[in-house]
């Protein structure tokens, strides 16, 4: 809005409108073409004065009459408005609460039929998530028992190598027959050569052969 | 610096004041326009009213006629609150069938007969002195 500062420092241009029809101040002096005015007096003849007042007393009482009337009509309306007791108001009331009573009817029926809805989903979801589960129970108890079948068959397989009390003699028997030697030997040539004694041929004896006779 | 106020009517008021049914002076100059409206007694013409009942042009149109509104509904409700009415809107309210008839109405009308009696004497006489001389 319009600053103090700025209306003190005058930064702009201002032109004020007024509103107002002009007056002369009051503290003016009379213009000189005014200072010995006489008011004319008015003249009423004596019939017009009592005719006058006459009329005026009664539109006087009429108006009085007018008044209260509208006086007592605002009351009563206001009386009427405000009231508990009247017949008006308790029908009000009546088709007030009929269509709240009505209106709270189609509410509830709208919640109860999406309540319906959706005790209807989590009930399917209930019996999904507990069918999921029974499912996975299921295929684990079967993997069990394929896993234990495995083992059981690859047992029973080896089981036929095992040895026992009585084949403890044979076993042993065989053992000392066949050992097992795990040595063996490799040259630059990738030849292997197993065995722990197993002879090495061909130059590599030469060059033993040769070494024995320097040593020799 | 006094700005136009709503001339239709704030529509707020003091409950417990004195308020009036009053012509208030719009238009321009040398073409007066008036809204008769309930205002608060004390309250200037310029500032803002409580409601605007009605309206008055007290230059006859092109038919000769001197057109008045009135919201009669609104005025019994003012009417009932106690709003007092001045001598102006009386007199219009009076000559509409709503109030008695103004003792200044009546008194204008036998005024005007008396002036017109006396105008038309004064005529009749001019004639005959002119007819006889």
């Amino acid at each position: 809005m319009i600053s103090n500062n700025g209306l003190l420092k005058r930064a702009w241009p201002m032109i004020t409108q007024s509103a107002e029809a002009h007056r002369k101040p009051r503290w003016l002096p009379v213009a000189k073409s005014k200072i010995y005015r006489i008011p004319k007096r008015p003249v009423v003849s004596e019939e017009e004065r009592l005719e006058l007042s006459r009329i005026n007393n009664n539109y006087n009482t009429q108006m009085r009459a007018i008044r209260r009337f509208f006086n007592d009509e605002m009351i009563r309306e206001k009386s009427s408005l405000e009231s508990d007791t009247s017949e008006l108001s308790l029908k009000l009331e009546a088709e007030e609460w009929a269509r709240c009573v009505e209106l709270n009817e189609q509410w509830n029926a709208q919640v109860a039929a999406e309540r319906e809805e959706r005790r209807k989903q989590e009930l399917a979801a209930m019996e999904e998530y507990a069918l999921t589960r029974m499912e996975a129970k299921d295929k684990e108890i079967k993997e069990r028992i394929e896993k234990a079948s495995i083992a059981i068959k690859t047992q029973t397989e080896l089981s036929a190598s095992f040895i026992t009390p009585e084949n403890l003699d044979e076993a042993i028997d065989k053992a000392l027959a066949n050992p097992v030697d795990h040595n063996f030997a490799i040259d630059l040539k990738g030849n292997m050569y197993p065995g722990r004694d197993t002879p090495i041929k061909l130059q590599e004896e030469k060059q033993q052969k040769t070494a024995e006779a320097a040593t020799a | 610096m006094p700005s136009l106020p709503s001339a239709s009517g704030t529509g707020m008021y003091y409950m417990r004041a004195a308020k009036s049914i009053r012509l208030i002076r719009q238009g321009c100059t040398n073409r007066p326009f008036y809204h008769i409206s309930v205002t608060h007694r004390k309250r200037l013409n310029s500032q803002p009213v409580i409601e605007q009942l009605g309206s008055y042009d007290p230059m006859p149109n092109m038919y000769n006629e001197k057109l008045v509104a009135l919201n009669l509904e609104r005025l019994k409700f003012w009417l009932g609150n106690g709003a007092h009415v001045t001598n102006p809107v009386a007199e219009l309210l009076g000559l509409a069938g709503f109030f008695p008839i103004h003792p200044r109405s009546y008194m204008t009308a036998w005024r005007n007969r008396k002036t017109e009696k006396e105008r038309v004497a004064a005529e009749e006489a001019e004639k005959a002195k002119a007819e006889s001389s």
